[in-house]
């Protein structure tokens, strides 16, 4: 008797936990990828490919230089709680890699199954040393990391991503695969366009503050003839400076480009020797008002360059 | 050359002066009253003044973002003015620590909400004298003679032990002065300006106008070889400018006893003093050579770039011939890599552009050529450090050697004994 009601309650106690289960499978099977990256332009991609079935979170606030970026406690916490982790690669956050250690989780670590480094692939430009930060027999070497500022170069990057989405979860392959297609489709035809708008400034020489956008520069075949911050953080010397604006007005320099992080004083200055224009442009996801995703981004570049030329 | 370079430097110039002007003067003051690093955290308090309005929607260069910088360092000048009282406590110095500690790391934490202020404080604190231009001169200048005009008129006051009141006359004038000046010229060229020519007028000087006198000059003097330097020798103008003041203030303190003590007495320990630190210099090499042969060797590779030839003391022939070779393979690879990026940063303006294949091409030799260089980089140290590993022994014998012969010891006096 004893037995027969231990019986029937074990019977009760497992239904309820097959019950359980039951109810808690579609909520498994619907919880979104939660993928972390480092920029906000990876995060965009990223949405871009993932669309709802990912959970996209950057490390790097908009217009924050993501080369000097002190990590936080709560990254940490991030990271743990990440399936997929996506960072920009050659030396660009080189901070991260503190980061994981710190982590303790070899699968978003480099050579992790969970691990994106979305410069793979990508023709790189400037290289000009080898890489400073640890190799893992792909060391990109030390190129300019702004890579993403080629909206063509979006192919390659979505495609890592896309590759590792897909291999975490197989299931959704077809969703990941099929949102990538009609993203890289919307680019080509605003690629068209940008290109149609920015065809005036085709070959006409521009000065930047730093030097981020030889890639831009490569797809839309535009001139940048010099660079007011030679070596990133040091400030120009006078013969510099005055080499700059003695080129400036050799040339017919009217347009000096900076970003908002960028020291405003010095290109005013430049610009107040040779007469020409600074336009202020987003390097990023978010660093200007309405560069709200990667599409928008260079909405907001080509239009502010566009009036520019206009002027 | 010469006059593109006056051309170019004379609005820093003019800057420059009108700088050393009322720092030289605050210098003084600061000196006496033992609160060197006062402008560091009077100026950390008006970049957090800055941050607070950049934060509430401001623009960086606005009046209110001013005003909010004014209104922080005027508290800040009232929390400065207490501290003298506290003193007798705790040093003042250490009260004037925490108050810059307290202010950087708060911009810090506000920054982290409103992440696009980051470049702004920075800017604040940084500046460029480089950059200043007339219409600035023309903005501080007023500023600076009804401040030296207020403080000329309230010297009796200022100078004695003073009041509250008059403390907090004094850190408020200073934290106006600093508050510009450090947006224009940066912290480390507006601590030269405040404490180096100051510390020159105190050494030589003993009433304040000679000091002031003496410190405007030298002041002006030295800002005009920082910026002559910075243009000849192509280097960042602030960092030159400090790294001249600091070489001043090293000449005139070893002129000091020279001009004011026993001259043959300060000529002769200057040269005992330059003669026992080159000694402790070649001894320490020598140490360095004798343990570790293949480490860096600071001496050798600094007498080695100087006159190249020296490395044929030791290297043999056949060493000499790889060294050289891996040197002109090495500097071949650059050229070559150079004339690949040259290549494609013209086709992305002129001509047919290159496709993604043709410059994965370019960036995957750039990589080879990289690896090549630094191999050849590789080969050259090798060769080096073999041939040094050979001849430590009596290459450290020989920088012991000059290290005793170098040295001050009396070795007719110690024979003598013996």
């Amino acid at each position: 008797m004893c037995g027969l009601a231990l019986f029937s309650d074990m019977t009760q106690r497992s239904a309820l936990i097959v019950a359980l289960f039951a109810l808690a499978a579609p909520s498994f099977a619907q919880e979104r990828v939660s993928v972390v990256t480092t920029t906000t332009d990876l995060r965009s991609l990223t949405e871009a490919v993932g669309g709802d079935r990912v959970e996209a979170v950057s490390i790097v606030p908009p217009n924050m230089d993501a080369e000097d970026y002190q990590p936080k406690p709560q990254d940490v916490l991030r990271l743990k709680r990440a399936r997929l982790l996506i960072r920009v690669g050659l030396d660009y956050d080189l901070w991260l890699d503190r980061l994981l250690t710190q982590t303790g989780r070899p699968e978003i670590s480099r050579g992790g199954a969970a691990y994106v480094d979305a410069s793979f692939g990508i023709a790189v430009l400037e290289l000009r040393g080898m890489s400073v930060g640890p190799g893992d027999g792909h060391a990109h070497g030390s190129g300019n990391p702004h890579y993403w500022l080629d909206p063509k170069n979006a192919e390659t990057i979505t495609a890592n991503i896309a590759e590792a989405l897909e291999r975490i979860d197989p299931a959704n392959a077809p969703t990941y695969e099929a949102n990538r297609q009609a993203f890289l489709a919307r680019l080509e035809s605003k690629l068209q366009e940008w290109k149609m708008k920015l065809g005036s400034l085709q070959g006409v020489p521009i000065v930047a503050y730093h030097n981020s956008w030889p890639y831009f520069a490569r797809r839309f075949r535009l001139d940048f003839v010099s660079f007011i911050e030679m070596k990133p953080g040091v400030p120009p010397s006078p013969s510099q400076l005055a080499t700059i604006i003695r080129d400036m007005r050799a040339r017919g320099v009217h347009i000096i480009v900076r970003e908002q992080q960028e020291p405003e004083r010095d290109a005013l200055f430049v610009a107040s020797k040779t007469g020409a224009q600074v336009v202020t442009l987003a390097a990023s996801v978010g660093a200007l008002p309405r560069a709200d995703d990667y599409i928008s981004l260079f909405d907001v570049n080509v239009e502010k360059l566009a009036s520019t030329a206009g002027k | 050359m010469m006059i593109e370079a006056i051309q170019f430097l004379w609005p820093s110039f003019v800057m420059a002066v009108c700088l050393v002007g009322i720092h030289a003067y605050f210098g003084i003051m600061v000196l006496a009253r033992k609160v060197i690093f006062v402008d560091l955290a009077l100026a950390q308090i008006a970049a957090l003044g800055a941050t607070v309005a950049f934060m509430l929607g401001h623009p960086a260069q606005s009046m209110a973002t001013y005003g909010y910088s004014l209104a922080c360092t005027l508290i800040a000048a009232v929390l400065l003015a207490f501290t003298r009282a506290w003193a007798a406590r705790v040093p003042q110095e250490a009260l004037i620590g925490v108050v810059y500690v307290v202010a950087a790391a708060t911009a810090i934490l506000l920054i982290d909400r409103a992440p696009q202020g980051a470049e702004h404080l920075k800017q604040i604190l940084t500046g460029n004298i480089l950059t200043s231009s007339l219409n600035e001169v023309a903005v501080i200048v007023p500023l600076y003679v009804a401040i030296g005009l207020l403080h000329w008129l309230l010297r009796r006051r200022l100078m004695g032990s003073g009041s509250l009141v008059w403390e907090f006359v004094f850190y408020a004038t200073f934290g106006v002065v600093v508050t510009s000046s450090v947006a224009i010229a940066g912290v480390l060229l507006v601590f030269s300006f405040l404490i180096i020519p100051a510390a020159i007028g105190v050494m030589f000087a003993h009433s304040l106008p000679r000091q002031l006198a003496l410190g405007w000059l030298i002041g002006i003097f030295v800002s005009a070889m920082g910026l002559a330097v910075s243009f000849v020798f192509d280097l960042p103008t602030g960092a030159a400018m400090v790294c001249a003041f600091g070489t001043s203030l090293a000449l005139a303190g070893a002129l000091y006893p020279v001009l004011r003590g026993d001259r043959r007495w300060a000529i002769r320990s200057t040269v005992a003093t330059v003669r026992w630190i080159s000694a402790a210099i070649l001894a320490g090499s020598a140490l360095q050579f004798a343990v570790a042969p293949r480490a860096d060797q600071p001496l050798i590779d600094v007498a080695e770039y100087a006159v190249p030839a020296l490395r044929t003391l030791y290297l043999t022939r056949a060493e000499a011939t790889t060294f050289a070779d891996a040197g002109e393979h090495a500097e071949r690879y650059r050229k070559e890599a150079e004339q690949l990026n040259e290549r494609e940063r013209r086709s992305r303006t002129g001509g047919q552009v290159l496709d993604d294949y043709s410059v994965a091409r370019i960036s995957s030799f750039l990589k080879s050529y990289g690896e090549m260089r630094k191999g050849e980089q590789f080969v050259m140290a090798e060769v080096r450090m073999r041939a040094r590993e050979r001849i430590r022994w009596g290459a450290s014998l020989g920088l012991l050697t000059a290290a005793l012969l170098v040295a001050p010891i009396p070795w007719r006096r110690l024979s003598r004994r013996s």
